[in-house]
């Protein structure tokens, strides 16, 4: 059961929430992520599976910390910036004419669109296949770092830098349809013809993979105050 | 216990304990202390989600059967479906790039539509569909893994980049899946976390 001792603050013009309790009075509580239930920690009718608490309403596992969250993010952002190499070198596509054959490299198409005079196009190729991944490594690099290194260092900034990254992650997969369209679309044999490269393997690799390390990543994390492993 | 904890929220992105009051209809709910969104006001009730849902998945399965592009150079035609083009990359042999493809333009919206009326259909009739919790589980993990939005921009790009080459025209699949795209941004509005209420 929990007891509401005190309420600070007032409510927040157009924000329906006000802070429940002060600081370091924080009540054992769990919030289901699913459903939003707020479960009593201390209730030990919720324990079962040995040590992991699971919300009674809906089965989600209930927790303060995602498992292992930096260690997992740490692997996921390495792996995706070691294949990020390849994927810019290696060419992505290839075409066959009744000429020659040209392959195209990720930065290679982003420059033909821009010569072709579609700039806005290559803003936006340039920005789902350079900028977001980049920005995604780096970011989740930096935030895995800061948890352990710099817990205290701006930390509304690092929790919006978070919810930037997981809301844009998913546009890197956008040159991954493209290449996977044209190869099944430019299909005339030996007058034209477009196949997948290696290159978009190393690029799928690497947008799956920072997917995975901004879902591993534990946001909470950025406002813990006592690090016990640090 | 439920009286005094139905006021309560927990924010996901920084665990920080919130009292909250019932939201009004286009009002959000942010976390005081780290900003991350908790709640939306409902401006969709069950029979407005259902319904998009029910149109969302005749407008999948145009986008699924239909052709994207359609491409003609020197009197052939080439047309290709989302599938057909999820084929032809497995056939060239990149097998991690098809699968890739595969689970987020077909397998994820698959998903996401067929658990919500698994889940909504049985609901609006007045009863719980058997396992209701662990569907609802499954649709916030399939949501993160839709990128119809993405697919569709894709699809625009590609029409583009062919027009230098020869003759391309969208197909009804490419229309189907902007179409997908702003129904499943309503759906998504709407959220799960209401759904909740109709079970107690």
């Amino acid at each position: 059961m929990i007891e509401v001792r005190r309420v600070i603050g007032a409510r927040v013009a157009g924000s329906r929430l006000e802070t429940a309790f002060p600081k370091r009075s924080r009540p054992p509580v769990l919030g289901c992520a699913t459903c939003g239930l707020v479960v009593n920690e201390g209730d030990p009718r919720q324990h079962n599976h040995g040590i992991s608490l699971r919300c009674p309403r809906c089965g989600e596992v209930l927790d303060h910390e995602k498992p292992f969250s930096v260690q997992r993010t740490w692997a996921f952002t390495v792996a995706a910036a070691i294949l990020y190499i390849p994927a810019n070198i290696l060419p992505v596509l290839s075409t066959t004419t009744a000429f020659r054959t040209t392959t195209h490299t990720l930065l290679g198409g982003i420059h033909e669109l821009w010569i072709d005079g579609s700039w806005g196009l290559a803003l936006i190729v340039f920005v789902a296949s350079i900028l977001v991944p980049v920005l995604k490594i780096g970011v989740l690099g930096l935030l895995s770092w800061t948890v352990r290194k710099a817990p205290h260092w701006r930390r509304l900034e690092r929790a919006r830098l978070y919810r930037l990254v997981d809301l844009v992650g998913h546009w890197s997969m956008l040159d991954v349809y493209v290449v996977v369209l044209l190869g099944a679309c430019v299909r005339f044999g030996s007058f034209a013809n477009a196949a997948p490269e290696p290159g978009i393997l190393a690029f799928a690799a690497v947008v799956v993979l920072t997917l995975y390390a901004a879902h591993s990543f534990d946001p909470r994390l950025i406002w813990r105050d006592a690090v016990n492993d640090g | 216990m439920r009286s005094a904890e139905g006021s309560l929220a927990v924010c996901e992105g920084c665990d920080e304990v919130l009292r909250w009051t019932p939201l009004l209809p286009r009002e959000t709910a942010r976390c005081l202390r780290c900003g991350t969104v908790l709640g939306r006001g409902h401006r969709l009730d069950l029979a407005a989600v259902l319904a998009l849902t029910l149109a969302a998945l005749v407008v999948f399965l145009v986008a699924v059967f239909t052709d994207v592009i359609v491409v003609r150079l020197g009197g052939n035609a080439v047309a290709t479906s989302v599938p057909g083009a999820v084929a032809r990359a497995w056939y060239d042999g990149q097998h991690l790039v098809a699968v890739a493809t595969a689970v987020t333009a077909i397998v994820a919206p698959a998903l996401f539509i067929l658990l919500r009326l698994y889940v909504l259909l049985p609901l609006a009739a007045g009863r719980l569909a058997p396992g209701f919790g662990a569907c609802v589980r499954a649709l916030h993990r399939v949501s993160r893994w839709n990128m119809v939005e993405v697919l569709t921009i894709g699809g625009l790009l590609s029409l583009v980049r062919l027009a230098a080459l020869a003759q391309a025209t969208p197909g009804p699949a490419l229309f189907a899946l902007g179409v997908l795209t702003l129904l499943f941004a309503a759906i998504e509005t709407a959220g799960l976390r209401h759904l909740w209420r109709y079970v107690e």
